[in-house]
């Protein structure tokens, strides 16, 4: 016999307006078991809480069921009110009537009924709950950050200051990301590298800091507070032990590739440092255009090395670090614009997209920030094109963000280097930000054209060869416009990296519609992702800008520090064991979980668990053929019980 | 037509010699039953035994059925026809037994009869192939030349039916079911000890031969097969009341091969597709 009390909450009018209530709780009452049911407006406000404690002692309920949101939202908030009340907190069941009852559904009658058999189900479970022990675990006070841009670089800097080991990685030669490649940021228009550089130069310099470049993640192994992680160092040809930074192999190296970091606009050695500011300043050899490498004789590089740092036979090596969190930063990539032949980049000179203009406006870059184009003319007349592939269903339906705001700091930058007329083609102009609408106003008066409708298409001209004709609706005047220009900047939507989804896969992350990584909860848990431990700062979770970007590094860098500063942590009762009497050994288990819990004892033929690696989700209970693997807290009695109250209606 | 005496000659040569050197300690072949038409799965121990081994039309018996029986590490030689040959494979990638303690001794065979009805098995209860995928000894010569026949060529008339006809088809069917188990007796991926029928707690079906229980046995049988079933037709040949099992199997072979491109047993290097993740597969399943 148990004592159950069913608390019904109406979630203001979330719940209460397609399900009623009062009839539900009136309901409960008369089942077996349930000694009391009430309602109430909001049961996890204080007073909803306490009705629920007072009921506990009251009643000597041994079983309590919060009919409400859903167990993601404040299943943890109850567990503790009961725990409180003297309860085990694994007594208690959480029915979801709101996410998956009262939000779906229009029709009060249909949405009293299913409120109904889910209560009668949970109630069926209910009675064969268990009362289970929390395990505690001890933490790693090491935290590891993914991706070396600004949202990287600020996350491991605070949480090095406040004293904590920090292993940064970047898959890059260098930290700094896309902020290091702009020349200035808006709408305060100060210069990226006079604010970056020495934030770059910081993490470089701070002893709780371990920088790992050109590397990469290949492995996570572990949970929340014991991550173990394989980084792979790429092999860099070079000793960077040994090298002083001299730069001569880079003078003499007679190799030549396609510099990435000026975006393709120019070469680079095929031994190189991506820009004289880089950190770490140290050149790394790239295979494909190293002259040694494709021919087999040159290593002009290793003669002129006094530091005899050069070491062709290098080989990428594997390393494992141990971490209590992770925060991933991994930024964005531009979307490839080629496939929208319309814009006809790649085929017209004159067509630039935004990243390239950065590094034109940038002293450091190809042209030492003077804005010509490829054939060395400064352009007399520009055409911004907003929105491309961005806010279109055929490509990307999200708003990229930045590109509004990124657009008025390049036509005020193109006024200031150039005498040219700047057009800007736009669906809305979006200006939302501290100073951003000011900055926007500002651009108005500076003479920049705005037209209101999106470019639809780019051609070449027709009269004067080596034009651009813009094509686009004026939306304000309805009329169709033939603009001709000089240049063309494409402003591309805003995608996740290239390689997100092996990223995704190996911490577990799960990606929106576009591939952004999911945070918990837009709002709660903007920085939390559904793997314990492991938190998301900047772009790689949406679009944003450096503002925002840098806010949730300072947050997530607090997430991180939540869990690595206590020395043990609980973690849920809801793990799996094995009854090795029905093992048959088919190691079914072994294979679909994500976690590596499950491992097969050879001699004993049968499967065991690791209940520090298990998270509880129950995946190897599923595929058990023999029903030898028990979920706790989700046994096989449980669900059949539970679905035998739901068959009930 | 394969050469069924000169076939069994070589099995028993092949067993001889395996036995004398010691390189096997049982082979698992077929003996002499009660007449030629009802041959019996047979363990070689000894030479001695290897007298009592035949081959002929009527061995169409899957000795895989028996690999798991014997204790880890036990040298096993294992007569394989086509069919045969995938069992074992699916068992070495689920690792139940381990390739280097087996020899597959290979028959490539056409004609196989069901001694029940003496019609001759071909694509519609099995997968229809002649020759072993896997075999360290080839004991006759390989079968070309043969018109490829799809397996799931059989299924025509079933998919035909809509989603009600379906239903009340293997109502009735199941309902014929006398629970004798000789299905999960004859399959060679049907391992498992205790099988969920046979457990109390919890309690998955009814245990008497009726109808809700009968469904229950079957539907959950055909999925823990899914994706694992190698089409060999035991299941159907060894059951005394003709359900047609081979129907569903081969239904859910065919899904199983549009959705994941892959078929089961045909590569110890393949995983087994339920229980894998690969980066590359189909979402369909989740439509």
């Amino acid at each position: 016999m148990s004592r159950i009390g069913v608390f019904v909450c109406h979630c203001g009018l979330n719940i209460a307006k397609t399900v009623r209530v009062s009839e539900l709780a009136e309901f409960a009452a008369t089942l077996p078991d349930v000694v009391v049911a009430r309602d109430y407006k909001f049961m996890c406000s204080t007073p909803g809480q306490e009705m629920i404690q007072r009921d506990i002692k009251e009643y000597k309920l041994d079983r309590v069921i919060v009919t409400a949101c859903s167990p993601l939202m404040h299943e943890k908030t109850f567990r503790k009110v009961i725990e409180n009340a003297g309860l085990n907190q694994y007594l208690l069941t959480i029915v979801n009537i709101r996410e998956q009852l009262s939000w779906v559904t229009h029709d009060i009658e249909e949405g009293t009924a299913k409120a109904k058999a889910l209560l009668n189900g949970a109630v069926y479970r209910a009675r064969l709950l268990a009362p289970l022990t929390s395990r505690v675990i001890d933490v790693n006070p090491d935290v590891l950050v993914v991706g070396g841009g600004i949202a990287g670089i600020q996350a491991a800097l605070e949480l090095a200051n406040t004293g904590t080991k920090v292993y940064l990685v970047e898959k890059n030669s260098t930290i700094g990301g896309h902020m290091a490649q702009f020349d200035k940021t808006f709408p305060t228009l100060d210069c990226s590298a006079c604010i970056l550089t020495p934030k770059m130069d910081a993490v470089l310099q701070h002893k709780n800091i371990q920088m790992l470049t050109y590397s990469e993640v290949t492995e996570v192994k572990g949970y929340v507070g014991n991550f173990d992680i394989t980084i792979k160092q790429k092999a860099r040809y070079v000793d960077h032990n040994k090298c002083n930074a001299c730069l001569a192999c880079t003078e003499k190296c007679p190799g030549k590739g396609v510099s990435e970091w000026d975006e393709g606009l120019v070469k680079r050695k095929a031994i190189y440092i991506p820009f004289p500011q880089a950190v770490p300043q140290k050149p790394v050899i790239d295979r494909e255009s190293c002259t040694y490498f494709i021919k087999g004789k040159c290593k002009l590089c290793q003669k002129v090395c006094e530091q005899k740092a050069i070491d062709f036979e290098q080989q990428e090596t594997f390393s494992t670090v141990k971490v209590g969190a992770v925060i991933v930063a991994t930024g964005y990539d531009l979307m490839d614009t080629k496939p929208l032949v319309q814009y006809g980049y790649g085929q017209y000179p004159g067509v630039y997209h935004s990243l390239e203009v950065e590094r034109l406006f940038n002293s450091a870059g190809p042209t030492g920030g003077k804005v010509t184009l490829r054939d060395g003319k400064e352009p007399q007349s520009i055409a911004l094109l907003h929105c491309i592939g961005s806010r279109d269903k055929n490509y990307c339906e999200h708003c990229s963000r930045v590109c509004c705001m990124y657009s008025l700091k390049f036509a005020h930058l193109f006024k200031e280097k150039t005498s040219a007329d700047v057009y800007q083609f736009y669906i809305d102009m979006r200006a939302a930000g501290k100073g951003y609408e000011e900055f926007y106003n500002r651009l108005i008066e500076e003479d920049v054209k705005f037209i209101r409708g999106k470019g639809a298409r780019v051609t070449d001209s027709e009269e004067e060869p080596g034009r651009l004709i813009v094509e686009a609706e004026d939306t304000l005047t309805s009329k169709f416009l033939r603009v001709p220009v000089d240049m063309v900047v494409l402003c591309p939507a805003i995608v996740p990296r290239a390689d997100s989804k092996d990223l995704a896969r190996l911490f577990n992350l799960s990606t929106d519609k576009q591939g952004f990584f999911m945070e918990r909860h837009p709002k709660l848990a903007p920085l939390a992702t559904m793997t314990e431990g492991v938190f998301i700062a900047g772009v790689c979770q949406s679009p944003k800008d450096i503002p925002d970007t840098v806010a949730q590094a300072y947050g997530a860098a607090a997430e991180a520090l939540t869990i690595v500063v206590k020395d043990k942590m609980e973690l849920d009762a809801t793990t799996a064991m094995v009854n090795p009497a029905s093992c048959c050994g088919c190691q079914n288990c072994v294979r679909v979980c994500p976690y590596s819990a499950p491992s097969f004892n050879v001699d004993k033929r049968v499967s065991e668990i690791n209940e520090a690696l298990c998270k509880g989700c129950g995946l190897c209970a599923s595929v058990c053929p023999t029903s030898a693997i028990i979920a706790r807290h989700f046994t096989n009695e449980q669900v059949l019980a539970e679905m035998e109250g739901l068959m009930e209606f | 037509m394969t050469d069924f005496k000169k076939i069994e000659e070589n099995l028993k040569k092949e067993a001889k010699r395996l036995l004398e050197s010691g390189e096997v300690t049982v082979v698992l072949a077929y003996g002499k039953g009660f007449d030629e038409k009802h041959p019996m799965p047979f363990a070689a121990k000894s030479v001695a035994d290897v007298d009592n081994i035949v081959f002929n039309e009527y061995c169409n018996y899957n000795m895989a059925r028996y690999l798991v029986r014997y204790p880890q590490g036990t040298k096993i030689a294992i007569a394989v026809k086509a069919a045969d040959s995938r069992a074992v494979i699916q068992l070495i990638q689920e690792e139940k037994i381990k390739k280097e303690n087996l020899v597959l001794l290979g028959i490539p065979v056409i004609g196989m009869k069901n001694p029940k009805t003496d019609e001759v098995i071909d694509s519609k209860t099995t997968c229809g192939m002649h020759n072993p995928v896997l075999y360290d000894v080839l004991l006759g010569e390989e079968v070309h030349g043969q018109k490829i026949v799809s397996p799931y060529d059989v299924l025509a008339e079933y998919e035909a039916m809509d989603k009600d006809a379906r239903w009340q088809f293997w109502k009735d069917q199941f309902d014929k079911c006398i629970r004798c188990y000789a299905c999960r007796k004859a399959c060679p991926m049907c391992y498992c000890d205790p099988c969920f029928i046979d457990q109390n707690k919890p309690k998955w079906a009814d245990k008497a031969p009726q109808s809700p229980g009968n469904i229950m046995y079957h539907l959950t049988r055909f999925h823990h097969l899914a994706g694992r079933c190698i089409d060999c037709g035991e299941c159907s040949r060894a059951c005394p009341v003709d359900i047609p099992l081979y129907l569903f199997h081969k239904k859910v072979a065919k899904e199983c091969e549009e959705m994941f491109n892959q078929v089961s047993g045909m590569s110890i290097e393949d995983k087994p597709v339920l229980v894998n993740f690969r980066v590359e597969d189909s979402d369909k399943i989740l439509e």
